[in-house]
């Protein structure tokens, strides 16, 4: 469900409405965009085919390979990101862990895009009281900065993968509500609003498909960035040790955090999974700013 | 303006009573009681019967919410139960730290940033303008925790440049009386400590100055490029002014609006990397310190620091929404 989100996202570019088919067209000719596209491609074949492209499992150890006192050998052609601290080839640990980075990511945004749409459509639409009320909760939300919440929420209903997507999902929320309300109230005062409320039709069918269509571009992009956060978010929260505690799904914050202590002797045991954050994350944002800049009305028709 | 501060400071009142309703929501929804924590082994019914009743954890929720919102209003947060010290005199060490390195950050982001989107939206489109969307990207797509470590890896262990963990040398005894140690070293003359103490706030200030440095950047590009192409800028042009005084009058003037937003917005991001950056600096700040108490499930430091962190946030974002009317007249709130 998680990977048949994101290919619908990448469908809906070459679908031949209008704005999409024009920003299509400028997204090709933005190199940012291709390196992107690329950077994101890689990650998610890694994610999706990690058992059948990782030449080790996971878990499999061979502590004979680490040399006196434990310190690890470097990179060869047998491991070619050397192996952990336990024996374990890094490099199919990292394929697994784009596994766990790209289903957190995933659901997360989707938890915090979906909860954002809503609140954020509501109170944009019936504006009074409702709006008021919505907007003053997120408020709130947004009044405790995000990885304490996040770290909050961990801590309340306990470390787990599930819990962690709940959790970075959550502080979401507020982000894509504002944008959301923000756009509904613009289009709302729009000619084609104005006529199809004359005409009679009702206020919900205005809302789906005549408003939201037409304010959901900043949020497609917002969501595009969001996943970067979402897997730099995990991340941060495995490091300071509140991550996913199931040993057979490593994770990239962890990996970098268990071999924090040998960074003098094994440097790159840190350093690759941090690169692998960096350019998933970057892999992303690339392709939401240049969706932005691509999506903006007042670009559009300058190539 | 005036009617303006005063229905903001109004609005205060219900955004509080809100994050203390979460806080202590939260508390309550944490697994493990705290007279079980506090008993461990000895917890027998009748003892914990007789605890709940000594601390008023028998009593119905919203009277033990008012319970607390009394005492935290009298600027009471209890005491840590970790360190067995007041809540608050922790808070005056704590919060003094985090502040020092979120502007010693915030001095970075600006003083790289902005020059850096002045500079893309000057070449829009050229090389420069494309370097500096990949510096910013880059910023942004790094955790703040993975540039913490290679900079603590490059400059602290091998070339040995700087301190790599701690806010001031240990061997170093001196008087803190504001806590601020920057302030407190030129206030008292000492400036071989003005120098440690700077030297220790330069590579967390890096990492923590990343992501604002690389947000601040795209803002000021794209505010720039907006407002160069305006009619004002071209007749200020026209009329002969030195392009000098055209870009600080005209444009970074009025360019500065989004950027103050986004410097508010950022000062939250700032409190919540800070936890990150604290931790591999083993800087003794409010992220550090909520993090352990977190793991130590010390109620009362959370409830006082996650409730302040809050109030600080929620009024620096007032301060941004004042100074939009500083920096821009033609907003007038009435």
């Amino acid at each position: 469900m998680s990977v048949a989100e994101l290919e619908a996202t990448e469908i809906a570019f070459e679908a031949p409405s209008g704005l999409w088919r024009d920003a299509w067209q400028r997204l090709k000719r933005n190199p940012g965009a291709i390196v992107g596209f690329l950077f994101v491609l890689v990650f998610v074949v890694c994610a999706i085919f990690a058992p059948w492209l990782a030449p080790h499992k996971p878990l499999d150890q061979d502590l004979s390979l680490l040399g006196k006192n434990g310190i690890p050998p470097g990179p060869s052609s047998e491991h070619w990101f050397g192996v952990d601290t336990l024996g374990r080839d890094e490099f199919s640990r990292i394929l697994y862990g784009a596994r766990l980075s790209l289903l957190v990511g995933v659901v997360s945004v989707a938890v915090g895009l979906s909860f954002g749409i809503v609140l954020g459509a509501i109170a944009g639409f019936f504006a009074g009281w409702i709006d008021t009320t919505v907007m003053r909760v997120m408020d709130i939300m947004l009044a405790i900065p995000g990885l304490l919440l996040a770290i909050g929420i961990v801590a309340a209903l306990g470390p787990g993968l599930f819990h962690i997507m709940i959790a970075v999902g959550l502080t979401q929320i507020p982000i894509f509500a504002r944008l959301l309300r923000g756009s509904v109230l613009a289009q709302k005062e729009n000619d084609f609003v104005l006529a199809a409320r004359s005409t009679g039709v009702p206020r919900r069918k205005i809302l789906a498909s005549h408003i939201l269509p037409n304010s959901i571009s900043p949020v497609i992009v917002q969501g595009t960035l969001a996943l970067a956060t979402a897997i730099i978010e995990v991340a941060g929260l495995s490091f300071l040790g509140l991550g996913d505690q199931n040993p057979a799904r490593p994770e990239w914050g962890a990996m970098l955090t268990e071999t924090n202590q040998y960074l003098q002797a094994a440097p790159w045991l840190a350093i690759i999974p941090g690169l692998a954050i960096v350019v998933s994350a970057l892999g992303f944002n690339l392709i939401g700013d240049a969706l932005r800049e691509a999506l903006d009305p007042k670009l559009r028709g300058r190539t | 303006m005036l009617r303006f501060v005063v229905r903001r400071l109004l609005l205060l009142v219900p955004i509080l009573l809100g994050v203390s309703i979460l806080v202590f929501a939260w508390v309550h929804a944490l697994p493990g009681s705290p007279v079980q924590s506090l008993l461990g082994e000895r917890a027998t019914p009748e003892l914990v019967k007789q605890y709940n009743q000594k601390y008023g954890l028998n009593r119905s929720i919203p009277v033990q919410y008012w319970a607390y919102v009394k005492t935290t209003a009298s600027g009471e947060f209890g005491t840590s139960i970790a360190s067995h010290r007041q809540v608050m005199s922790e808070l005056r060490e704590r919060f003094p730290a985090t502040i020092e390195l979120a502007v010693a950050a915030m001095i970075v982001a600006l003083a790289v940033g902005i020059p850096l989107g002045v500079i893309a939206a000057k070449h829009y489109g050229g090389p420069l303008d494309h370097a500096s969307l990949v510096v910013s990207l880059l910023g942004i797509s790094t955790p703040i925790f993975f540039l913490a470590l290679v900079l603590k890896y490059i400059f602290a262990v091998k070339l040995g440049w700087l301190p790599s963990v701690g806010r001031i040398d240990v061997t170093i005894v001196t008087k803190h009386p504001t806590n601020f140690y920057v302030l407190d070293a030129l206030i008292q003359g000492q400036w071989s400590v003005l120098w440690d103490v700077l030297r220790h706030l330069v590579l967390p200030a890096l990492a923590l100055g990343s992501v604002p440095l690389a947000v601040i950047a795209r803002i000021t590009r794209a505010a720039v490029v907006d407002v160069q192409n305006e009619d004002y800028v071209r007749t200020a042009r026209a009329k002969g002014l030195a392009p000098r005084i055209v870009d600080r009058r005209h444009i970074l003037r009025n360019a500065m609006l989004p950027i103050s937003t986004v410097i508010g917005l950022q000062t939250g991001l700032l409190l919540s990397g800070a936890i990150l950056t604290e931790t591999v600096f083993e800087y003794p700040g409010m992220g550090s310190w909520l993090r352990d108490a977190i793991f130590n499930r010390d109620y009362p430091v959370l409830q006082g620091g996650i409730l302040f962190l809050a109030v600080v946030f929620v009024l620096v974002n007032l301060i941004v929404d004042i100074s939009y009317a500083i920096f821009n007249p033609r907003i007038r709130y009435s």
